[in-house]
């Protein structure tokens, strides 16, 4: 049994992985997050690389990650850059804002009430379905200013992930927590407020960060069109202005608040999460 | 029955019939019960006669399609904080922690603030004083029906209603639980109808054992338990009690299915 575990470690591949297998989750996690980021900006840099090297493409040689990050510090350093984050993220929450207004409450009703779901479920797959960028000429007609039509397209992406993440929540209570609260003289609010908001939260979460997500996507296309603020704006901007390592720094900019936004989802899922695996 | 008898019964029960939605034949059938207050009831019967059914509709939370139930002199038309029904799963809020559990009744009514102290000596009382703040998910299923049971006690009920909830659990505790119940309901007067498959339960908790046959579901006898509280199970007393209402319940059964088979 002893002489087993005695092993001395060796240089091999074998006892590196043996090593790495007896390191903490989270230091391993780490290492795994720090390789796959290396990865990443190491094909970039090969790309770059290639661009430069190829006379078709010189002119594009900014798109490489020394120059982008130049940018990005000028843009964080001349504080440009938080006027334009500012009003994509102004969007971002006013659309979720109405999504979640609109979402949650149809979600309940869908996942509460069988007629209502068998009503509402062919329509709804159905409008999923497009994206919400086909409604921009509609959008453009129905409202005044460019930014209610992206806030309008925005609502559009936010809507059906949490109308079925909500519902999808609903749809798994325990009936007996219903009858339980009602036999304790649980009213109408009471019922909502202390049995099916806190049952459902983790499912409206989840469909929230899908909402992000698809949010987050839909905005920049969006911001193409019109309005002359936000990150969809500024890569335009800088496409027409050939400033490549800025439209570069901007794209790393969309990338890195997207994460955050959906850490931060992520955050809120656990935090509501009460099912214990 | 007069005004005055009326007063002093907990729950009475009048030309009770229910025939369920889509059914033909009624599922329970002309229930007579009167039963008085701080009585222990304990109803019996086979799987399917009606018992869930007769209990729900004390509780409110099924109304019969014929007849009524009355209690202190109100028709009962829907649940209420005084009359209190647990079920045979615990169904805790796993969102919550045990006290948050016990105390949700309180905190429907609004009194929570000024009850807090009892809801405490609650916990304590069925054994959970270690276990307040965990989440009850991390509970084992005994642990999980006392939370249950100071919750249901917790809105001081006059009437507790209780559908098969041990039935889930392991002998001792079941056992524990069974004696525990009943002294409390018995030392605080609180009305009791529990409804049980197991004889046994049936005299460790009650003063009265009311049977049930089925098809449709009736009441056809009753047993009264005439012994104090704790019960020693292994007592010739109680042993006689479970071994007659064993025998009136089969003779009962029997006799049922015999005209039953005559009438076809
Ligand atoms: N919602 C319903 N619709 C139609 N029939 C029902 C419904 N609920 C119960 N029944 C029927 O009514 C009868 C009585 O049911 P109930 O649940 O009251 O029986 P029970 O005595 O509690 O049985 P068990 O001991 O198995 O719990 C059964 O025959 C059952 O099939
Ligand atoms: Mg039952």
């Amino acid at each position: 049994m002893s002489d087993v575990t005695a092993t001395r470690p060796t240089m091999s591949i074998g006892g590196l992985w043996a090593g790495y297998q007896r390191w903490p989750g989270w230091l391993q996690n780490l290492t795994n997050a720090t390789l796959g980021m290396g990865i990443l900006l190491f094909v970039w840099w090969i790309g770059g690389l290639l661009i430069a090297s190829n006379p078709d493409t010189q002119a594009f040689a900014n798109f490489a990650p020394g120059p982008t990050f130049q940018a990005l510090w000028y843009l964080i350093e001349t504080g440009s850059i938080w006027e334009t984050i500012y009003s994509s993220l102004y969007r971002i929450m006013i659309g979720l804002f109405w999504g979640i207004v609109i979402g949650v409450p149809t979600g309940i009703l869908v996942g509460y009430f069988l007629m209502v779901r068998q009503i509402a479920n062919m329509p709804f797959q159905f409008l999923r379905m497009i994206s919400p960028l086909a409604w921009m000429p509609i959008a453009v007609l129905a409202f005044e200013t460019w930014d209610a039509a992206i806030i309008f397209l925005l609502v559009m992406a936010t809507v059906w992930p949490i109308v079925f993440g909500t519902a999808h929540g609903v749809q798994r209570i325990d009936p007996n927590w219903f009858q339980v609260a009602k036999n304790l003289g649980a009213d109408g609010y009471q019922m909502l407020r202390r049995v099916i908001l806190p049952a459902i939260a983790q499912d409206v979460f989840a469909g929230i960060r899908l909402a992000i997500g698809v949010a987050w996507v839909v905005l920049v296309p969006a911001e193409y069109l019109g309005v002359t603020s936000g990150l969809g704006y500024a890569i335009n901007d800088a496409r027409d202005t050939l400033d490549y390592d800025t439209l570069a720094a901007i794209v790393v900019v969309i990338g890195l608040i997207g994460y955050l936004l959906d850490a931060t989802a992520v955050a809120l899922i656990k935090r509501y999460s009460w099912r214990v695996e | 029955m007069t005004q005055q008898e009326h007063k002093a019964s907990s729950i009475w029960i009048a030309n009770l019939s229910h025939t369920f939605r889509k059914q033909t034949s009624p599922a329970i059938k002309d229930i007579e019960l009167t039963i008085p207050k701080g009585q222990l009831t304990a109803l019996i019967g086979r799987s399917g006669c009606g018992k869930s059914t007769l209990l729900k509709m004390m509780a409110g939370l099924m109304i019969p399609s014929d007849g009524a139930v009355r209690i202190g002199g109100h028709t009962v038309t829907k649940p209420s904080a005084k009359w209190n029904m647990m079920f045979q799963k615990p169904s805790l809020y796993p969102w919550m922690s045990v006290r948050e559990n016990a105390a949700l009744g309180l905190v429907f009514a609004g009194t929570y603030e000024q009850k807090k102290d009892s809801v405490e000596s609650l916990l304590d009382m069925v054994g959970l004083s270690e276990h307040k703040d965990k989440n009850v998910q991390q509970l084992s299923g005994g642990q999980q029906q006392r939370v249950a049971l100071a919750r249901s006690l917790a809105t001081e009920p006059d009437i507790l209603l209780l559908d098969e909830p041990f039935s889930a659990l392991d002998a001792f505790t079941r056992t524990q639980l069974q004696d525990e119940v009943a002294e409390i309901c018995h030392d605080q007067g609180i009305t009791m109808v529990m409804v049980t498959h197991d004889i046994e339960e049936a005299i460790a908790m009650a003063d009265k054992v009311i049977i049930m046959s089925q098809n449709p579901g009736e009441i056809v006898g009753d047993l009264d338990v005439p012994l104090g509280y704790p019960r020693e199970r292994s007592q010739p007393q109680f042993i006689n009690l479970k071994e007659t209402l064993f025998a009136e319940f089969e003779k009962i059964d029997q006799a049922k299915q015999q005209a039953m088979a005559n009438a076809g």
